[in-house]
């Protein structure tokens, strides 16, 4: 469980320093500076580590049991600056720390 | 406003919340033609074909020079996958946690510390009363209602003065 949470908070902090690169710095840089060094380079390698992201996210709002709306919506806001931030945030509050704190026997209900 | 009806917005952002009563009856896979798993169903299915379209998009793409779209290329069918897949494995465990019972089963709810000991009813409401204060978009909801409660209760008055 605990684990599972690491792995999801790592790659919540990368993508989410990343797609702030992209959205703030490359796309402004592409739009007037007409230079596409940043969203090449770095969108790229967001796109990459969002899968990375999503699978692990994935993993850890099944162990959490957590139902298929707040699921969808955990996955996307790797795509949006800053939410992902706040989805952490929001996720930690109100589902990682409710399950830490209970019994293993609830966070295992839904077997990976 | 909120497009959402308020039992969407409740069911969406609550953590493990057992099944309405309807749908535990009648055999277990039921649940998957419901509105809300028919709307599921059909996202799964535009989200996928609309990943493998842009994948194929940026095939087209790297075909004509694009040498950064072969990335893309092979990475839209990825996550079209990974559509299928979460599709496939949420409906698995929702079957398994259905069949367990676990859904339905309230002794499996967690508990807080605080409601122990009340009357059965009396526990159950100081549960929602806690979890709708841990949820800020519910408590939201409620201010919301509240305000709306008010404001139509001045109504009332107003018309009574007139």
């Amino acid at each position: 469980m605990r684990t599972a949470v690491q792995r999801y908070r790592i790659m919540a902090y990368i993508t989410g320093v990343l797609i702030i690169i992209v959205v703030f710095a490359g796309i402004p840089l592409q739009i007037w500076g007409h230079n596409t060094v940043i969203v090449n380079g770095v969108g790229t390698v967001h796109g990459f580590l969002y899968l990375v992201y999503i699978v692990f996210a994935y993993l850890l709002a099944r162990k959490l049991g957590m139902r298929p709306q707040p699921t969808v919506l955990l996955l996307l806001a790797g795509t949006v600056p800053i939410m992902t931030f706040a989805v952490e945030r929001w996720m930690t509050r109100r589902y990682i720390d409710p399950a830490l704190s209970e019994s293993p026997r609830v966070a295992d209900t839904v077997s990976s | 406003m909120e497009p959402q009806s308020p039992a969407a917005g409740l069911q969406g952002s609550a953590a493990p919340v057992p099944a309405p009563l309807a749908e535990r009856t009648g055999p277990t896979w039921r649940f998957l033609i419901t509105p809300r798993w028919l709307g599921w169903h059909l996202l799964m299915v535009v989200s996928f074909w609309g990943m493998l379209w842009l994948g194929d998009w940026q095939f087209h793409r790297a075909m004509s020079g694009n040498a950064l779209s072969w990335a893309y290329t092979f990475e839209w069918p990825l996550f079209a996958g990974f559509v299928v897949v979460f599709w496939a494995r949420t409906i698995r465990d929702e079957f398994r946690l259905r069949r367990d019972g676990v859904v339905d089963q309230p002794e499996d709810e967690p508990e807080l510390p605080s409601a122990i000991g009340m009357a059965a009813g009396d526990r159950a409401a100081a549960l929602i009363a806690q979890a709708e204060e841990d949820d800020p978009e519910l408590s939201a909801y409620n201010a919301y209602l509240t305000r709306l409660n008010t404001e139509v209760k001045g109504h009332g008055k107003w018309h009574g003065l007139r």
